[in-house]
């Protein structure tokens, strides 16, 4: 796989591709299954779908889906579109075509976040306290826990969901046979979680600006304090040899192979932004990582040979979402100001 | 980018009091503003708006060894919602439950850094209900603490109690917190502008926002109560020592005291120095210059509970140069 990231033009002007104003805050991007579709999540309630291929023609934006603010949003794993959710305590599954269905209502709560798996086509989605996971057309939940769910992810495999909350993350079997839920503690609010892609190891990034690791086999469990704020958005390497935290200035990746991070300072590198990353994203197959920065820039990262490129964006307003598509070439990037790219990365 | 900080007001009072009147009547009436209102109770609220938001009450002790930083989670997570909102509002009203402690509520405003960066605590706004306060009292602390953390104090159904009766409820209520500002209500009615955008917490406006901050005096109460209590010197302050005074006092009585802010003359500064916190957090800055000639004092205020007046006098005096 090769990405253009020494190509000094993209300090001046942005890589191919296409940008589109959304007309408010993007909270979430994906792309589907396939790759053909890029989709927002958009502050008015829009999910917003543009052609990946940038040479295609713009489809129009169409109606708000949710009544509010469409606060998360995955490729439908079991489809041609995507599934998202919104303060309006729906869940909807929407076509290629732009049109949706209702997979779950819950009144007066919010669907803030939903996964996907992308092997068995299951979508885990957090309202309130409990989380759904739909799958074949059934809806099932799990919880309520103690406190609202403040993030949630899939296993390696998809027979287990954690849900990160109050006091840890509990971790449900979600298949035929019904398991208690399995609970790993510490004090305090966790806010973000990601499941490593080895299955091997849970991540929360926790209120007190520090993040949490679960060694799922031991159940033994590592702190990483020092970070000057919420560590909100994880993303593991596709070999799972690196964790990727936000809330640096610079990339911070903590390594797992071998014997973990322990004892050992994280590999930073990439050029120092005005602000702090605020999403991270590593690449679905390579060595490679994109930040989007508070401070609005977007940065480009290589971890074997520490090379990166900044690309300097439209206007300074925060990155608040990143996704590459499924056969990493292209990247899908919004910010809070509702500038909405799809760019593509291909030499 | 920078932007404007959304004022945010908290809504306390105990069951009863006219907590959803209030509040009804903040949306349905023709002001011009649109506010966010982040309630406990769905479907109380007669009004049907988008932008009434269900909470729990979902309070967490921060993992710093401190019993009394405790915040509310679920507040951090709605503001960031809303703050994804393509239509922005005026403020955000936040009520809690009739027996909600509003510590965890003001706490959340010092302590998560998103959330000061896109709000600001505005004023804590205590309904009390003139006819039951006296025997709420009695029921255990909640009533008690509610009107201690009030900038602001609509007392309310008025309608159904007497002057002489009024008059006790009024008394008791400034010998817990002399410095709120009590407004005499029927079925909440009240001006807007007298509980909204009141900058209670806004160190900068500190000394104009107290009704009574430069009365001094110490009550001899029974030392169980709530009550407030002031504290002032002449002399200059040396801050090392404030300081370390300060940092001891909340360290040991944190959870006793609910408010505390305070002006001072440091020794050799130019400028007042201006604080206030609830329990153990704490903002400060810099204030306005002390003009030429000007005679410059020190004033601090508490409310609390067991407050000693005369011992912490004491511990304030050798803070002084």
């Amino acid at each position: 796989m090769k990405l253009d990231l020494s190509n000094p033009a993209w300090h001046q002007t942005l890589p191919p591709g296409r940008s589109v104003a959304g007309d408010a805050p993007a909270a979430a991007c994906a792309f589907s299954k396939d790759g053909s579709i890029a989709a927002f999540a958009l502050g008015d309630g829009r999910v917003r779908l543009l052609p990946a291929d940038i040479n295609a023609a713009e489809t129009p934006a169409g109606e708000p889906l949710h009544n509010g603010v469409a606060l998360a949003l995955v490729g439908d794993p079991a489809g041609d579109g995507f599934v998202s959710g919104g303060d309006d305590g729906k869940l909807l599954r929407i076509g290629a075509d732009g049109t949706a269905s209702e997979i779950a209502n819950q009144k007066g709560k919010w669907f803030e976040h939903v996964a996907a798996h992308r092997a068995t086509g299951a979508i885990a989605a957090s309202a309130g306290k409990s989380a759904f996971v739909v799958k074949g057309g059934e809806v099932k939940e799990f919880g309520p826990h103690e406190s609202t769910v403040a993030d949630l992810d899939f296993s390696k495999d998809g027979s287990r969901i954690a849900c990160a909350h109050y006091g840890g993350v509990t971790v449900w079997s979600i298949g035929q046979v019904t398991l208690p839920p399995r609970k790993f503690a510490w004090r305090g609010s966790h806010v973000a979680l990601k499941w490593s892609t080895d299955g091997k190891f849970i991540a929360t990034g926790t209120q007190e600006n520090d993040i949490h690791v679960w060694r799922m086999a031991q159940a033994t469990d590592m702190r990483m304090q020092g970070y000057p704020a919420k560590v909100k958005s994880l993303s593991w390497t596709a070999d799972a040899r690196f964790l990727y935290t936000s809330a640096q200035p610079v990339f911070t990746a903590w390594p797992f192979s071998g014997k973990g991070p322990e004892g050992k300072p994280p590999l930073q590198f990439g050029e120092e932004g005005a602000g702090l990353i605020s999403v991270v994203a590593a690449h679905p197959a390579a060595e490679f990582v994109v930040g989007g920065y508070d401070s609005g820039e977007l940065q480009l990262g290589d971890i074997k040979t520490r090379r990166s490129v900044v690309l300097k964006m439209a206007d300074g307003s925060a990155i608040t979402c990143l996704a590459w598509s499924p056969d990493g070439y292209k990247l899908a990037v919004g910010n809070e100001a509702g500038a909405l790219l799809v760019l593509d990365l291909r030499r | 980018m920078a932007q404007p900080q959304v004022p945010v007001t908290v809504l306390t009072g105990y069951l009863g009091a006219g907590k959803t009147t209030l509040l009804n009547r903040i949306l349905s009436e023709q002001h011009g503003k649109k506010y966010a209102v982040i309630v406990n109770e769905f479907g109380e609220l007669g009004v049907d708006n988008d932008l009434v938001v269900n909470a729990d009450e979902e309070v967490f002790e921060m993992n710093n060894g401190c019993i009394c930083c405790t915040v509310r989670g679920d507040l951090i997570r709605i503001i960031e919602g809303l703050m994804k909102r393509k239509d922005k509002f005026d403020g955000i009203l936040v009520e809690t439950t009739g027996l909600a402690d509003p510590g965890p509520v003001a706490q959340t405003f010092f302590t998560d850094d998103e959330v000061k960066a896109r709000t600001r605590l505005d004023a804590i706004v205590t309904v009390v209900d003139a006819k039951h306060f006296l025997g709420q009292l009695e029921q255990g602390d909640e009533a008690e603490e509610q009107v201690a953390f009030a900038d602001v104090i609509l007392l309310n159904k008025t309608d159904l109690a007497g002057e002489d009766e009024l008059k006790k409820v009024e008394g008791k209520i400034n010998s817990i917190n002399r410095y709120a500002r009590i407004f005499r209500t029927q079925k909440s009615q009240i001006e807007l502008a007298a509980i909204l955008d009141k900058g209670a917490f806004d160190l900068n406006r500190i000394l104009e926002f107290e009704p009574d901050f430069l009365h001094h005096g110490h009550d001899h109460d029974h030392e169980e109560e709530v009550k407030s209590l002031s504290l002032t010197a002449e002399r200059p302050v040396d801050p090392d020592k404030f300081q370390k005074w300060m940092g001891a006092l909340l360290q040991l009585r944190g959870p006793d005291i609910f408010r505390s802010k305070g002006i001072l003359a440091i020794d050799g500064a130019p400028r007042r120095y201006v604080y206030q916190g609830v329990h153990m957090m704490m903002d400060s800055d810099w204030g306005t210059p002390w003009k030429e000639g000007e005679k410059r004092f020190s004033k601090l205020v508490f409310i609390g509970r067991n407050l000693d007046g005369e011992n912490l006098q004491r511990g304030f005096n050798d803070c002084l140069k």
